[in-house]
């Protein structure tokens, strides 16, 4: 007899990992504030007239860049339901879409902030965004980190280098120290250090801070992001108009039927300057993600074969127009 | 240039065995990532991978300084729900700057430890198994053996273990090397608790090999249980009855879990095959096992034979 070849498979032991339809690049129309809204549809008009001139530059530049000029550029748009509630969605987001219309601009989709931390609706269950990322973030090493003892970290912050040594005199020890510099580990002869506070605890409620949940939507826009295999929030069409309450609403709502993928290859986010440190922040956050390799590669396969090369880097796929 | 590894393996601290869900509980260590479990031929639990920032002088046997910046690839595993694992690895390449990058490039290399100057493999890998081994007192370099035994300590100390082990038995460390070439492989017993392994595999590194290194520290630390079982029963210097008694622990919760090579990709067999051959694993393994039956069957047999005889008085 002729030896048998068997193979022998079992699910529970394979890992799989759902691919995410992906546009070529995300742009991101603005963020706002709840008392941005506040002020009125005249603030949304000024941010949409500064924005509508480089979403046209951005579909330009992607047109060139793409074989064939069959860019995939989305647009979406983030509301602030996280820190502070204002309104409802039924008052609020027309006067946002109508807004964005007078400048010919039209907002593909949209999402809420919340739901970067933690969204739950019957049909994705629950999903903590930010959780999944916290648990990714691999700590920036300073030199002489050899493994013999655990990253030193202090209890919800992210830094890029070595803090300041303590100067306080601990009890008994008589002499304070002199004040030492805190050090960036990747820096070119002087430091830019950055110590970035995650989240906060007031018993047992944790609030996520801002430049994390923006760092989960980056991640979310870049299309990294899974939860046991699938793609978390995948965006869904609204039914039967706005909701009263926002949590009624979907995480990300697909605004426009014939939107290009929500996902994008890369990232640019069109916002005022006042958000340069929280973005600071961002990157700071991102540049310590380690996204799932097999996602990675996944991405990297798809942009190859069609003919764009995609920054190595995470953060390099990330890009702004501060205005 | 080279991988270069360590595990630590040890008996999961709970009293009996755990299931299968208990399994996936203690090893889900990150969040939205599911635990890989296979059934056959054992029942075998991975957890998802994670990742540990290092930037420090790696191990030479020259004792030059060689200085290394990435990441390790850590993860754990529990095997028949008793034997649990840590594990940790890097490979480790030339880097192409000769200064350190920003963090983002070396978590785009999951795994890489990237050697900024010159550094030769062979120095390297004597520096990491030879007997002047890290984890001595040696400055600081790069201590694999303290992220595995962190990971592994994570098993240990999930709540949902009672941490009753029915006896007590010491961890091991198996510190390994891969590299591609002519194939061969080298295991070597140093101390009670620590061996190494040189491997040289055809083709390039995947992580196939890592779970063939895996599955060997398993198998060793099970052979050098069983024998430290075996050695505390005493046979032939206690009575049967208690020799029996001390030996019952290997019956109930390792004589079940020798499965040579079951998770080692085809390619890799003829690597577990040729240290069964010498010096032959399975070989002493059978041979404890025949001796624990042994002592089991003339302890019965004794016993039936006292009955016997008190029973015709």
């Amino acid at each position: 007899m002729t030896p048998v070849h068997a193979t022998f498979g079992e699910v529970a032991a394979e890992r799989r990992i759902a691919s995410v339809p992906l546009s070529h690049v995300s742009v991101e129309l603005g963020h706002l504030y709840m008392e941005d809204y506040e002020a009125g549809p005249d603030r949304l008009r000024e941010q949409f007239a500064r924005v509508a001139p480089w979403l046209a530059t951005v579909r330009a530049l992607w047109r060139e860049r793409v074989p064939g000029g069959r860019a995939r550029v989305s647009t979406c748009f983030l509301v602030d339901d996280y820190f502070s509630r204002f309104s409802t969605p039924a008052e609020l987001l027309p006067m946002v879409l109508d807004a964005a219309a007078e400048h010919d601009l039209t907002i593909d989709y949209l999402a809420r902030e919340s739901a970067c931390a933690h969204f739950e609706d019957a049909r994705s269950g629950g999903v903590e965004l930010a959780r999944l990322v916290e648990d990714r973030l691999v700590d920036d090493p300073p030199p002489e980190t050899d493994g013999s003892r655990p990253p030193v970290k202090e209890t919800g912050w992210l830094c890029n280098g070595s803090r300041s040594p303590r100067t306080t005199p601990m009890q008994a020890m008589g002499k304070a120290r002199p004040w030492e510099p805190p050090a960036q580990n990747a820096k070119r002869a002087h430091s830019i250090f950055v110590d970035v506070e995650l989240w906060d605890e007031r018993g047992p409620r944790r609030t996520w801070s801002c430049p994390f949940l923006a760092a989960v939507w980056q991640l979310l826009r870049l299309g990294l992001l899974r939860s046991d295999g699938h793609v978390p929030l995948p965006p869904v069409a609204l039914d039967g108009g706005w909701p009263r309450d926002w949590d009624g609403l979907p995480a990300v709502v697909r605004l426009n039927p014939q939107a290009a993928p929500f996902s994008a290859y890369t990232t640019l986010s069109v916002l005022s300057p006042r958000f340069l440190p929280v973005e600071l922040a961002v990157r700071t956050i991102l540049s310590q993600v380690a996204v799932d390799d097999e996602v990675l590669r996944q991405v990297a396969t798809r942009s190859e074969s069609e003919g764009v090369r995609l920054e190595e880097e995470l953060v390099d796929r990330i890009s702004y127009v501060f205005i | 240039m080279l991988v270069m590894g360590e595990v630590h393996t040890g008996l999961l601290q709970n009293s009996g065995e755990i299931s299968e869900s208990t399994c996936r509980q203690v090893l889900a260590l990150m969040a939205g990532e599911t635990v890989r479990v296979s059934r056959r031929p054992i029942v075998h639990a991975l957890s998802p991978e994670r990742l540990t920032g290092v930037d420090c002088a790696l191990p030479t046997a020259s004792r030059s300084r060689v200085r290394g910046v990435g990441t390790v690839m850590s993860r754990c595993a529990v095997t028949g729900g008793r034997v649990a694992q840590g594990s940790s690895y890097v490979r480790v390449v030339r880097s192409e700057a000769d200064r350190r990058l920003p963090w983002s490039h070396y978590l785009a290399r999951p795994g890489v430890v990237e050697v900024l100057g010159k550094a030769k493999a062979a120095d390297l890998a004597e520096g990491f198994t030879g007997d002047s081994a890290p984890g001595g007192t040696g400055g600081a370099c790069l201590n694999l053996g303290a992220v595995s035994g962190r990971f592994l300590d994570l098993v240990q100390a999930s709540p949902l273990l009672d941490r009753r082990a029915p006896f007590k038995i010491p961890r091991t460390s198996l510190r390994w090397v891969a590299e591609t070439g002519e194939p061969s492989i080298r295991f070597t017993l140093h101390t009670e608790q620590e061996r190494t392994l040189r491997l040289t595999h055809p083709g390039p590194f995947t992580p196939a090999v890592v779970d063939l290194c895996e599955d060997l520290a398993t198998h060793d630390w099970l052979l050098t249980s069983l024998l430290v079982i075996v050695e505390r029963a005493r046979i032939g210097g206690t009575q049967g009855a208690q020799a029996v008694a001390r030996l019952a622990p290997a019956i109930d919760h390792l004589m079940h879990l020798w499965m040579p090579a079951a998770r080692v990709e085809e390619w890799l067999t003829p690597f577990w095959e040729s240290l069964e051959r010498r010096p032959g694993f399975s070989r002493q393994w059978r041979s404890l096992v025949d001796r624990v039956r042994d002592q089991v069957a003339m302890n019965t047999l004794a016993l039936l034979n006292a009955t016997a005889e008190a029973g015709r008085r």
